[in-house]
């Protein structure tokens, strides 16, 4: 026995010892170096994000994107995708030599930040909000990040297009449906969809509880929507329209007995970036035309 | 005498196997060294050398190095758990996953994670580990316990009631735990694919420094316990005879195991079945003879997880398979096995 407390002891002081080494060093890495910004290599973990490094010209910069980065199209030939932010590591970024990450705080697992941060990389996590504020906010951070300040116009063309949305006398109410594979989730409230839906003049159906749940025929017939509203990809996977009119509970509601089922891509639904105005415009005339 | 030199002649033959598979796993991976070899840049970081851009350190030492060596210490203490508890029960089938010691770590562990959020952050990383370490060494230990209560009566073991009370505090764990995962909106609880298929993706060699130190105090006590395992296979009361304090013994390797199973798991969630397969291939080589077996699984875990790791993060670049696919696809058939074996005698 006394010998395992003297070999542990001896270990756990070898370990503080190198514990204050390991300080000294990291205090050093923080002093991020000036990059020019022609060499900048960019990661960007976030469609949002990555539509906005792109709208601000340094598309050409992006390296290496996540899964959800489907916009602009062209990325898909000159950056790497890395994968869904929830199982990636942090190897594969090192390997396309970034020499910034930009992610964003909502969706990034922790274990890959921690290896993000002491990788010595820069990296900038930013606090995302599913609001036309929030989503100006991020465009100034991101531009600051890149070293451009020539962001206004992007929030401009956003006012711009929210301008064009329309009121929509009785609000419908519209519930999203995320449909992957065999697992239905409906979006509650403080979800991009919740929050595209307020700003494109509906209602969301579900004001119960936050983020995503599974889907219950119960809260679907209570929730009694007026409009169902998909991403593309999802309906298609679900079996299209006449899918979604077989999914537990629909039948029974507004929306399944009139057959209103609306449609958008992903990636401009939720990515709330330089392409928020013209989403809202988009599900805005798809309610609208949904509502006569 | 002869016996000893053999067992040497295995060991170092194991260990030298071990390095020849560390040496290809620091290659594996996707990072491009720009055409320097990744052991040119280790010899570099081993020895300090100021022109090296840290990247290619950073990969090297932090991703590569830190991850081979977690995965070597982690798959020692598996094996070795398992050959212990085998000893304990005197059955083949008893492993920390099976009768259920590697679900009651989780729980508690994911428990410390729930609780552990609201004054977290006033606390040492070093604590923070051991927190959630120490919670998964009870929830491993109050498992065993349980699982030994209801098994075991006047040194015999009921490996029926063994295997379904496992059964029994793996359902529990896993509907408390996946709850907690439900309810939870804590980062920090990973997800339930962590829990169930374990990963070595989070290695550091703070991490590291922890598990040397468990796998350390560990093996100065239960390595040497060979031949009283051998002896405790005649049955407890020749092992008395043979002048063995059988219950000073059990005692060790229940709060050992527990120790080891605990820390691996806080660390790398679940990796099933290597307490099952690493000693059932020695066995069949050395018999059950424990004064072989235990410190060859200590060096053959090492190997077998190492092995599974380097493929897991290499098969489908740039993401990896949850490293528990792997040992389970190897283990599930040599669990099938072992049950045909003793058929007559479960």
């Amino acid at each position: 026995m006394k010998k395992i407390i003297l070999v542990a002891s001896v270990l756990l002081a070898v370990y503080s010892c190198k514990k204050e080494g390991a300080k000294q060093e990291n205090g050093t890495e923080t002093v991020s170096s000036e990059t020019p910004k022609s060499n900048n290599k960019i990661v960007t973990l976030n469609g949002g994000i990555t539509e906005i490094v792109s709208a601000l010209g340094h598309e050409k910069e992006i390296v290496g994107t996540d899964v959800t980065s489907t916009y602009p199209e062209t990325l898909k030939a000159t950056a790497k995708d890395l994968g869904h932010v929830r199982s990636m590591t942090i190897e594969p970024i090192m390997a396309v030599n970034p020499t910034l990450i930009l992610a964003s705080d909502k969706d990034i697992n922790p274990e890959l930040l921690g290896k993000i941060k002491s990788s010595g990389i820069k990296a900038e996590v930013f606090k995302q909000e599913y609001s036309v504020e929030g989503t100006k906010k991020l465009i100034e951070q991101v531009a600051k990040a890149i070293g451009n300040t020539d962001y206004q116009k992007l929030n401009d063309k956003i006012d711009a297009d929210l301008k064009q949305v329309q009121p929509i006398a009785k609000k419908p109410k519209v519930l999203f449906i995320y449909a992957r594979g065999n697992m239905l989730m409906v979006s509650g409230t403080k979800t991009p969809m919740d929050a595209l839906i307020n700003l494109a003049g509906g209602q969301n159906a579900v004001s119960e509880f936050e983020d995503f749940k599974p889907l219950t025929p119960e809260a679907v017939v209570k929730a009694n929507p007026d409009v169902l509203f998909f991403f593309s990809s999802g309906l298609q996977g679900a079996g299209g329209n006449e899918g979604a009119l077989k999914m537990p509970g629909v039948s029974q509601t507004n929306a399944g007995k009139n057959k209103k089922i609306i449609a958008m891509d992903g990636g401009l639904v939720s990515g709330f970036g330089p392409r928020l105005g013209e989403a809202a415009v988009g599900l805005n005339k798809l309610l609208i035309e949904s509502t006569k | 005498m002869k016996a000893q030199s053999k067992l040497y002649f295995y060991l170092t033959l194991s260990t030298i196997l071990l390095v020849i598979i560390a040496v290809w796993s620091l290659n594996t991976g996707v990072y491009d060294f720009s055409g320097a070899s990744p052991y040119k840049i280790l010899w570099q970081v081993i020895k300090g050398d100021e022109g090296l851009s840290l990247s290619d350190k950073y990969v090297v030492w932090d991703v590569r190095a830190a991850r081979i060596i977690m995965a070597i210490l982690i798959g020692s203490m598996l094996a070795v758990s398992g050959t212990g508890l085998q000893g304990l029960f005197k059955n083949p089938l008893a492993t920390g996953d099976l009768i259920g010691l590697t679900s009651g770590a989780t729980l508690l562990a994911a428990i410390a994670i729930v609780l552990g959020g609201y004054f977290k952050q006033y606390l040492p990383e070093v604590v923070q580990f051991s927190l959630v370490g120490i919670s998964a060494f009870i929830g491993a230990f109050l498992s065993m316990m349980l699982v030994y209560r209801i098994s075991s009566s006047g040194g015999k073991t009921n490996v029926v009631m063994m295997l379904l009370t496992g059964v029994a505090i793996t359902a529990i764990g896993f509907s408390i735990t996946g709850f907690l995962i439900y309810i939870s909106k804590d980062e920090q609880l990973r997800d339930l694919t962590f829990w169930n298929l374990g990963s070595l993706a989070a290695a550091t060699w703070t991490k590291n420094i922890v598990l040397v130190t468990v796998l350390i105090i560990s093996y100065v006590i239960l390595i040497p316990k060979g031949k009283a395992l051998n002896a405790m296979m005649l049955g407890e009361k020749d092992a008395q005879h043979l002048g063995i304090n059988v219950e000073k013994l059990k005692k060790q390797i229940i709060i050992i195991v527990a120790l080891m199973v605990g820390t691996s798991v806080a660390f790398s969630g679940t990796i099933g079945f290597v307490g099952l397969i690493v000693p059932y291939i020695l066995r069949l080589l050395f018999k059950s003879n424990y004064a072989f077996i235990l410190p060859l699984s200590a060096v053959c875990g090492s190997i077998l997880l190492l092995t599974a790791d380097t493929f897991s993060r290499s098969i489908v670049q740039p993401s990896e398979l949850p490293i528990g696919i792997l040992t389970a696809l190897m283990g599930g058939p040599i669990f099938i096995a072992i049950l045909i074996k003793f058929k007559k005698s479960l």
